[in-house]
């Protein structure tokens, strides 16, 4: 009588693949954005981490340890792959 | 009649919105389009500091200059917010305690002010007075400048950072319904609001790089501004800097702003390096909460709609899960 069984049979996304939630629950859902298409070639901009304050990763990109207790299972905003393909 | 739960939606339906993102950027600008002053409140406001600004230079302090700041100057007020007002001079000399007597009496005598409230032993005192044709609450303050330096700041932000005055004044609303935005309260005052939201555009990975206009996003940078400050942001390590642009600074280097490693939201003065303005801000683990709250009914209500029928759909608001507004019709 495993407790998780019936969590993680629901757990998965179908969208992203991912374990951390099931497909009805898809951050996807609401992370949408309308682009612009740009042609000029955009240089790398200077980034921050949100969880130690340095420059040059995300707060997602993170290598120390997590400072907010709440997790962050899916992954947010403030992540390289959020960047445009040609920087990340 | 019923009262109208969400009063911004009226005939204003996006429920056959393909994208749940959109149909929320839809909803916000309608919510800052019914909250935004009328033609006739603008005038009642600046009549009633035209009015004010005259009485005092010409039949009380010739040499004075009478000055707004805060919401009512960046035009981030909501409605029935107060209007901050500052009396300076060339010689600063209206810091003395005099003065905020001398003028308390002239409202009264020239019936400018009435329920008038003088507040002496403040760090800052100030006169408090409803302004009777207008019925707006106002603060005086003296030979206090900070306050207009910010003003002008913020004023350059908004011209330069699209969605900011949309996000801020949703993120205010928010708050201001919680109780969570008085800062003699611990809450977080406007101009941190303001911080907040400017330090979140100025860094998202889609605005750095000119990926998306914000205008067209502000669905998703909503619900973004609450997963950053809800769940991921370093609160004791991280502070929000100026220097010369948007920045993090790490707390443990910069020691003066507030102590390290201690669970506190820390925001750099741009007019003042070594100044925290968000110090007073003690409830910050609620206002955190509340943010982690405000994700979740987002994003719950966007799944719940996701799988909704197209009727059931009908009528329905999202922001209304956040935003209680029971304002008159408009
Ligand atoms: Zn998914
Ligand atoms: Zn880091």
């Amino acid at each position: 009588n495993c407790p998780d069984k019936g969590k993680m049979r629901n757990s998965y996304c179908r969208v992203c693949d991912s374990r951390a939630h099931s497909s009805d629950r898809c951050p996807t859902i609401w992370r949408c954005y309308i682009t612009i298409k740009t042609k000029d070639k955009i240089g790398m901009p200077q980034i921050w981490c949100y969880n130690c304050g340095s420059k040059g990763h995300f707060g997602d990109e993170c290598l120390q340890q997590r400072s907010s207790r709440t997790p962050n299972l899916n992954g947010s905003s403030f992540s390289g792959g959020n960047l445009p393909k040609s920087l990340r | 009649k019923p009262i109208q739960q969400y009063p911004w939606i009226k005939n204003r339906d996006h429920s056959k919105q393909l994208e749940l993102s959109d149909w929320l950027t839809l909803e916000i600008k309608d919510f800052i389009n019914y909250i935004s002053p009328s033609i006739a409140e603008i005038e009642a406001r600046n009549n009633a500091v035209k009015r004010l600004r005259k009485e005092i230079t010409t039949n009380l302090w010739p040499d004075c200059y009478v000055n707004v700041f805060g919401s009512f100057a960046t035009d981030l007020y909501l409605p029935g917010s107060d209007i901050d007002m500052v009396i300076t001079s060339d010689s600063g000399k209206y810091c003395a305690k005099s003065y905020l007597y001398q003028l308390s009496s002239f409202l009264r005598s020239k019936n400018l002010g009435v329920n008038i409230e003088t507040i002496a032993r403040a760090k800052v005192p100030i006169i408090k007075f409803i302004e009777p044709r207008s019925k707006i609450h106002i603060d005086v303050s003296f030979e206090k400048t900070n306050g207009l330096r910010a003003a002008e700041r913020i004023q350059g932000w908004l011209r330069e950072t699209p969605g900011l005055r949309e996000l801020v004044l949703i993120v205010k609303q928010f708050l201001a319904v919680r109780r969570m935005n008085n800062v003699h309260h611990g809450g977080l005052g406007g101009f941190s609001i303001i911080c907040l939201v400017h330090s979140f555009l100025s860094l998202h990975p889609r605005l750095i790089t000119n990926s998306i206009d914000p205008l067209d996003n502000l669905g998703v940078l909503l619900i973004e501004f609450f997963e950053l400050y809800g769940y991921n942001f370093g609160y004791d390590n991280v502070i929000l800097s100026y220097n010369p642009t948007v920045c993090y600074l790490k707390k443990e280097e910069h020691s003066y702003l507030g102590a390290s490693n201690t669970f506190a939201l820390a925001i750099q003065d741009p007019d003042d390096p070594s100044n925290n303005i968000s110090r007073s801000s003690y409830d910050i683990r609620n206002i955190k909460r509340s943010f982690i709250g405000a994700f979740e009914l987002l994003t719950n209500k966007c799944y719940e709609l996701q799988a909704a029928s197209y009727k059931e759909r009908l009528g329905q608001s999202i922001l209304g899960g956040i935003i209680r507004y029971t304002g008159k019709e408009r």
